[in-house]
């Protein structure tokens, strides 16, 4: 009986085979068509298109469209066919018949060609005042369209009216061949700006140089500042003579060494590998050069274990570290997808971490915690709740052992409390990854909320915050670092605004094109008194991967804020094959939490300039995991905090560590 | 037309020879189950012969390994070669995600609104309907995200209430319902339109709101809602933020798109608080999960009104109607528990006691023997999908899944 009903199963299916192809085919004999071949619009412009469904007789069928485009932030199209474009570019419409089934489903798809605006005006950037024969210097123009945007999509073609007086090449570097005058044309579509100059006899009869090392060791990342005099004959500067910087190096290892240093047209320069470097300075037909130096940085430091807290029942998130009110030291992990747990240690001989108490609540994961700067109140965020109310749990730890609820607030709060920090009695919870609000916790059991900080700009999210001298530093994903002014005091690195926790005032950002930006952190250098704001990254460009370890991606980036308008990025710490998570920066060294690249201890001294990790400047790092841990024998590291001499940490995998940093044995950092 | 007309015959009388030997033999039952706060969908095989069940296969799911993305709705495309599912949080938008069933590979994402949840494809237009639920962001309306499943694109996003919820279509594929789960109402959706029909107030003093064609702020329904509340006083219990209408720009971020004012308008407290709505297979009626109200509603949809109001236990969330219409299956959230109800009495028949709290979703087999009841749990305890014989009304097996199980849906039922 089965035999026979799998035969007739077959044929069945054999059968209905048949008679799909059939209707498939009946499907493909038909072809949308639209009423243009292809469509052309201007920026703004709006239009409606239209097609019809045809059979293989050219007969309109009564088959219903929708149209739609995959170009969705640069067309607005609308089911109906009305289409705008809201950005230059090539997209396309794509025009579907409603049907259910998918083989009866065809569509066509029309190009749409949507114009940028016609150039506006050209302008030259950097016009000298003088041009001395034989120099030769880089001009760089501006071109803006009719909508107002700076364009740097449009072929800009540059020409000299005299090439053998001055010429220039595609790249806009224009070069002096003898004295006379010459028109310089530079044109964008139709529009064109003309530069009419002259080439003047060049002065310089001769070129010193010189850096602000002289005298001292360079060691590998030390950033050295090379400054190039050209003179006349009678030793007078030419102090408008362009000079560019250039090297040669000669390293120590020239084993298939790769770039080996970096010098920017300021005549900075640093090492990454140890050997001789020539610096070359030239302005026209002379030049100069200096030979340096420069020695392995031997920054490195013994990093020792020196206790742990295995955690072996779930996941660790972040950890602090505080004194508490009787004079012990303790530590506070958060739990991730768990139980919602937070878990108290006694950590006053970190040799022996001790679990004290543990305070359990409605939550599945207790991703931050945060300890008052009085040791008495705690703050835990929720996320999972089992109501969905999620929140902040705000804790009496004034007896670690005996942790109490202060109070649980939810108030605007249900989206999930992702990152929190407590200054000045106040509670600020990142909130639904959308905004920040502030909760004034004067009297902890009745807390309330102050203020709220969001950006309005589009699609905006936020991740953590954390804050220095009245001034909030949250990281915005692709908003980047923004700072806020929430009370600042006399401390802070950079002028505030009066703002306070019920009138937070935004003071300045700085976005990177990645978007990645998960965590930021100030620090003024003790070394330099730069201050910078670090700006660091979470990124799993790799996807998630379902077989086996994750791979994180990206790095910490060095923005030095003079003011809070012209933020700089000048330097980053990448390690390759990892990613950055949370990290600290303690007397001018870098701690950071690497995922499956564990602990980072980083030199962070002196000026920063290019990617520390290649200059030798990793002090130490350590990678922990344990065979009893949630997830044995595999690190990911999850945030680090230095404290009383020792490296606190906490690992996803495995709980909480403590380390102790040795004495350099070497030169050691500045 | 006439080859048109014969391949239809021929395709029916097919149909009918393979699949209803099946039916009668099929023991094997299949459903998927996501478990939001463990980012994992699973495969759940019920052996109908055995009544034992178990986890067939985890599927990790979402973007990112060290957040939880939270996958909340999942269904099956109408000719079961995939399934989709809604990951609810983002930076700061969900996104759809599409697995080949069988190998559950990841197909294709696209980018939704805030918090998209439940979703459903038509049978006539062959689109995807996904709610996009918001549900920790401001008061303010929302959309339901209109996707081609093949495509994997947005074709609109169709403006509706404040927490929208729930959304299932006709058996003709022609009407999508969902419910705004603080404006207490229903929306009927015209799936080929790709606009609001209707609403109608699911309050016990409703008036009625019929042929209205668009959900826009300045509509009159919105008006004449906002008249009422004035009118009764009942505005003065919103005057906090949480009551503010603004426009959610889920999704729309966009250079250049025009957005409404975001006019604001007071909105009553909601007391019916609506999470799901599901239509009758064959007659003019949607039933509603009353979760505020503590009731299933009934709603004709010729009529445009509530017909009947049954009293179920405590936080109905999600329901289904049985394929046949004769039964109704609702989650209560609030006590763990699963109501079964006769439709022709419209009463509660059976209340089961689930194997945990927070009882979630609900899918019944195509042949209406089972129901499969996620169960999200507390904190750190498992979920579970609670799988009750309709013909006893009794659960006759658990199975523990991932932490917070939720989204669920009925895959398919095979022989052996």
């Amino acid at each position: 009986m089965k035999k026979i009903n799998s035969i007739t199963k077959l044929v069945g299916i054999a059968v209905l085979t048949v008679v799909l192809l059939a209707v498939n085919s009946k499907a493909q004999d038909k072809k949308i068509v639209f009423d243009t071949e292809m469509l052309s619009l201007k920026l703004n412009e709006e239009t409606k298109i239209s097609a019809k469904v045809v059979d293989a007789d050219g007969n309109t069928t009564q088959d219903s469209l929708v149209f739609f485009t995959r170009n969705r932030r640069s067309l607005i199209v609308t089911p109906d066919g009305n289409v705008k474009a809201i950005q230059s570019g090539k997209f396309s419409i794509i025009a579907r018949t409603l049907t259910a089934n998918r083989a009866d489903r065809i569509s066509a798809t029309l190009a749409v060609d949507v114009a940028y605006p016609p150039v506006k005006s050209v302008t030259f950037l950097n016009a000298p005042e003088n041009f001395y024969n034989t120099t030769t210097i880089s001009l760089e123009t501006k071109v803006v369209d009719e909508a107002g945007v700076t364009r740097d999509n449009v072929d800009v073609k540059l020409s000299s009216s005299n090439p053998d007086v001055a010429s220039i090449d595609a790249f806009g570097n224009l070069k002096a061949h003898k004295k006379g005058s010459f028109t310089i044309t530079a044109k964008a579509e139709n529009k064109s700006a003309t530069w009419k100059f002259k080439v003047s006899e060049n002065p310089i009869a001769s070129m010193d140089i010189s850096h602000n090392y002289d005298g001292k060791t360079i060691r590998t990342g030390d950033v050295v500042t090379f400054e190039a005099i050209a003179k006349t004959s009678k030793g007078d500067a030419v102090k408008d003579a362009p000079i560019k910087y250039t090297y040669i190096a000669e390293p120590d290892d020239n084993l298939g060494q790769g770039a080996s240093a970096q010098i920017a047209q300021s005549g900075k320069f640093v090492a990454s590998d140890p050997g001789l470097f020539t610096i070359v300075a030239t302005s026209g037909d002379k030049s100069t050069t200096t030979t340096i130096k420069a020695v392995p940085r031997n920054v490195q430091r013994p990093l020792t274990l020196v206790g742990k807290g295995i955690v072996s029942h779930t996941r660790t998130s972040d950890l602090w570290v505080w004194e508490g009110v009787d004079g012990r030291d303790y530590a506070l992990t958060g739990t991730w997808g768990g139980n919602g747990e937070a878990i108290f240690w006694d950590v006053t001989d970190p040799s022996k971490i001790t679990p004290i108490d543990t305070v359990v609540v409605d939550a599945r994961t207790v991703n931050d915690v945060k300890v008052s700067e009085d040791g008495k109140v705690a703050v835990i965020t929720r996320e999972g709740a089992s109501d969905r109310k999620n929140g902040i749990i705000i804790l009496d730890v004034t007896n670690p052992r005996d942790v109490k609820i202060h109070s649980e607030y939810t108030q605007d709060l249900t989206g999930g409390v992702h990152n929190t920090f407590i200054y000045d009695n106040h509670v600020y919870a990142v909130n639904n990854g959308r905004k920040y609000d502030i909760i004034n916790i004067d009297d902890p059991k009745n807390p309330k909320t102050v203020g709220v900080f969001e950006l309005d700009t589009p699609s905006h999210s936020i991740h953590d915050v954390w804050i220095q001298d009245g001034i909030a530093y949250s990281s915005n994903w692709s908003d980047g670092i923004v700072a806020v002014d929430i009370g600042s005091n006399a401390s802070a690195d950079l002028p505030g605004a009066g703002g306070s926790p019920e009138n937070p005032v935004q003071l300045g950002s700085y976005a990177y094109p990645s978007g990645w930006n998960h965590a930021a952190f100030p620090f003024k250098s003790e070394s330099t008194g730069d201050f910078y704001v670090l700006g660091g990254d979470e990124a799993f460009p790799y996807g998630l991967n379902t077989e086996g370890a994750n791979r994180a991606a990206g790095w910490i980036h060095f923005v030095k804020f003079d003011d809070w308008d012209s933020p700089a990025e000048v330097a980053r710490y990448q390690v390759p094959e990892a990613g950055t998570h949370n990290y600290w920066v303690e007397g001018d060294i870098l701690y950071v939490a690497m995922y499956n690249g564990g602990l980072r201890v980083v030199d962070i001294s002196g000026e920063l300039m290019g990617d520390l990790y290649d200059q030798g400047r990793e002090i130490a790092s350590f990678y922990p995991s344990d065979s009893e841990a949630y997830i044995p024998n595999a690190t990911f590291t999850w945030g680090p905090q230095p404290y009383k001499g020792y490296i606190f940490l906490s690992d996803w995998n495995s709980g909480i560590w403590a380390l102790k940093l040795g004495e350099s044995t070497s030169q050691g950092t500045n | 037309m006439k080859n048109h007309k014969l391949f239809s015959i021929l395709l029916s009388a097919i149909l009918f020879f393979l699949l209803v030997p099946s039916a009668s033999f099929s023991q094997d039952y299949y459903v998927y189950v996501a478990a939001e706060s463990e980012d994992e969908v699973h495969l759940i095989h019920l052996d109908g012969k055995t009544n034992k069940a178990k986890i067939a296969k985890t599927i990790q799911v979402g973007r990112y390994p060290t957040e939880t993305d939270g996958p909340h709705g999942i269904n099956i495309s109408l000719d079961g070669e995939y399934w989709f599912l809604s990951i609810a949080h983002g930076n700061p938008y969900g996104m759809l995600a599409k697995y080949k069933t069988g190998t559950d590979e990841l197909v294709a994402t696209t980018d939704l609104g805030m918090f998209p949840a439940s979703m459903e494809i038509s049978k006539s237009t062959g689109l995807l309907y996904v709610v996009n639920f918001n549900l920790h962001g401001d008061m303010v309306p929302s959309t339901v995200s209109v996707v081609d499943p093949d495509y994997m694109e947005v074709i609109t996003d169709i403006k509706t209430g404040i927490m929208p919820h729930g959304s299932r279509i006709t058996d003709d594929g022609t009407k999508q319902y969902h419910v705004s789960m603080m404006t207490d109402e229903l929306y009927e959706i015209n799936t080929a339109g790709l606009n609001v029909n209707r609403t109608l107030s699911l309050k016990k003093n409703a008036m009625k709101m019929d042929g209205m064609e668009d959900h826009s702020d300045d509509s009159k329904e919105h008006k004449e809602n906002h008249e009422k509340h004035m009118k009764d006083g009942t505005h003065e219990e919103h005057s906090n933020k949480e009551n503010e209408m603004k426009e959610d720009h889920s999704g729309h971020d966009m250079d250049g798109m025009k957005k409404d004012s975001g006019m604001k308008m007071m909105h009553a407290k909601p007391e019916v608080k609506p999470t799901w709505a599901d239509p009758h297979p064959t007659k003019p009626l949607v039933y509603v999960a009353g979760n505020g109200s503590d009731e299933i509603i009934e709603i004709d949809t010729e009529k445009w009104a509530v017909t009947r109001r049954f009293k179920s236990g405590k936080a109905p969330y999600n329901l289904e109607v049985s394929h046949d219409g004769k039964i109704l299956v609702a989650s209560y959230k609030g006590e763990g528990a699963t109501g079964i109800f006769d439709l022709e009495s419209g009463k509660e028949i059976a209340k089961v006691k689930n194997s945990r709290k927070v009882t979630h979703g609900v899918a019944i087999s195509s042949d209406n023997r089972y129901a499969f009841l996620s169960v999200e749990g507390i904190g750190g305890e498992p979920g579970s999908v609670d799988i009750i014989d309709l013909r006893t009304n009794e659960r006759i097996a658990v199975v523990e899944t991932g932490k917070q199980a939720g989204g669920i849906v009925f895959w398919k039922q095979v022989a052996p």
